[in-house]
């Protein structure tokens, strides 16, 4: 298929892997962290990371949007679910997601009209359809599904639609990856950029990873050679001593990205001075609500939630694994007490979770012979 | 992808969370589709879009707000996640 084919060639990827193995200092230890959710499912699902030399590692950062939602949003959900005659609707990996009090499916099984929907419209046609009920979207994501969020949002009020609401739990990049770089357990020689995200916010916005820390980024693509490619062009920044922003996916991502979609993003979108991550703790102006111009669509106005705090299980390893400080193998309770069938943490929950991952591409802890 | 095609067209069953192929939800993993459109209704603003490699076929293929790439028309390509086109992939080089 075209836009496809062309980026899974066996040949291309052997010669691509036969550049890395040159480009590689011997004795020289590279940790690269792919920031982006769906870069960890294609590294997985197409073995990329057996292609590199083993003194090349992949650490799987925070880019998973189910990945991140704390359990007390989880729990704010499930109570706006029960309220009577509301539809909730939500993404399908959120349906799984555990907050303190189970799982959105777990409040459909005691009743509440949950559905899982694919996009935000699909959400406001229900609301069209159903008239006399309370519509909400649960929105998660970053940048990229954030527009999609917005343009719905647009139309609901165009069209005067007033049962439709949103619980907004988009997130942004940028503040967690400074937050990962000013962390003094974590040490990274350069940054696989998100692709999609990209798509949007273009490649501006990372520049202070390689001016403020001395990083290479290089935006990449999903297909196994993109991310190939996208290590070889890390690898010769820090052997030619250069640092900057390089875009590897210049097919799909114009540098200044989406000037339309970000011009929605700042019409119906406000930054949250907090918002919290798991795992990573609070994390200022990371996430965004509804500005005051769309408050009256705010499920968070509209009804009450609990807005509790919920710490994450004892068990559960999520924070250490999305800073890329521990392999999802590496947690005590992964593969045994925890897995997809009955998660404990949300990076087992979502298949662009690093442990969903691991599990399910049967990537455990091998020896590699060190180049 | 093609089951979340149908899907788009088909109402979901909420029962049932898979969401894409591989129990993949390629809307909460960031996935974006390369698209075809296929045609235009104007007044509600949206374009049916078919997989880019794929030829039109009842039942597959999705609705989607082209707003953030212009005005688009039959047989153009376009990047989509969470049926919005987030790009529109021949302006920024794609292959032929």
């Amino acid at each position: 298929m075209r836009f496809v084919d062309e980026f899974r060639n066996p040949e291309l990827g052997r010669a691509l892997a036969g550049e890395i193995l040159a480009t590689v200092e011997t004795g020289r230890h590279y940790k690269i962290m792919e920031v982006c959710g769906g870069h960890t499912h294609s590294i997985y699902k197409y073995g990329v990371d057996d292609l590199l030399p083993a003194n090349v590692e992949l650490v799987h950062g925070p880019g998973c949007p189910v990945c991140v939602i704390p359990m007390g949003r989880v729990d704010d959900g499930i109570a706006i679910a029960h309220e009577p005659d509301v539809i909730f609707t939500c993404f399908g990996d959120m349906l799984r997601v555990p907050g303190a009090n189970g799982t959105l499916l777990d409040a459909k099984a005691e009743g509440a009209d949950v559905r899982m929907v694919y996009s935000p419209l699909d959400a406001l046609r229900i609301a069209r359809d159903n008239p006399d009920r309370p519509v909400v979207f649960y929105a998660i994501g970053f940048e990229t599904t954030a527009p999609s969020t917005a343009l719905t949002l647009k139309r609901a009020k165009a069209e005067g639609i007033t049962n439709f609401s949103c619980m907004c739990n988009h997130v942004t990049i940028v503040p967690p990856l400074r937050a990962l770089l000013d962390s003094p357990d974590l040490r990274l020689d350069g940054f696989i950029g998100p692709g999609h995200v990209a798509t949007v916010v273009g490649g501006r916005p990372f520049e202070f990873i390689p001016a403020d820390y001395g990083r290479p980024v290089v935006i990449s693509g999903f297909e196994p050679l993109d991310l190939l490619q996208s290590v070889q062009m890390i690898l010769r920044q820090l052997g030619d001593g250069r640092c900057e922003v390089e875009n590897q996916y210049a097919r799909v991502v114009p540098y200044e990205g989406n000037m339309a979609a970000l011009k929605v993003m700042s019409e119906v979108f406000e930054l949250r001075p907090h918002f919290e991550w798991r795992g990573l703790g609070f994390i200022s102006q990371s996430a965004l609500r509804l500005s005051d111009a769309y408050r009256d669509l705010d499920a968070e106005v509209r009804y009450q939630v609990p807005g509790v705090r919920v710490a994450d299980p004892k068990a559960c390893q999520c924070g250490e694994v999305l800073k890329g400080v521990i392999k999802p193998w590496e947690c005590k309770v992964f593969g045994s007490a925890c897995t997809p069938e009955h998660a404990i943490g949300t990076c087992m929950v979502s298949p662009e979770g690093a442990c969903a991952a691991y599990y399910n591409y049967g990537r455990f802890a091998r020896d590699r012979e060190v180049v | 992808m093609t089951a979340r095609l149908e899907s788009a067209i088909v109402p979901p069953d909420p029962g049932v969370p898979p969401c894409g192929p591989d129990d993949h939800c390629i809307t909460c993993g960031d996935v974006a589709v390369a698209m075809r459109v296929e045609r235009v209704d104007a007044a509600a603003r949206l374009a049916w879009c078919v997989p880019a490699g794929a030829a039109a076929a009842p039942g597959v293929g999705e609705w989607v707000d082209p707003e953030l790439v212009g005005a688009v028309r039959p047989g153009d390509v376009v990047l989509v996640h969470a049926a919005t086109a987030l790009a529109r992939l021949d302006a920024v080089g794609a292959p032929a």
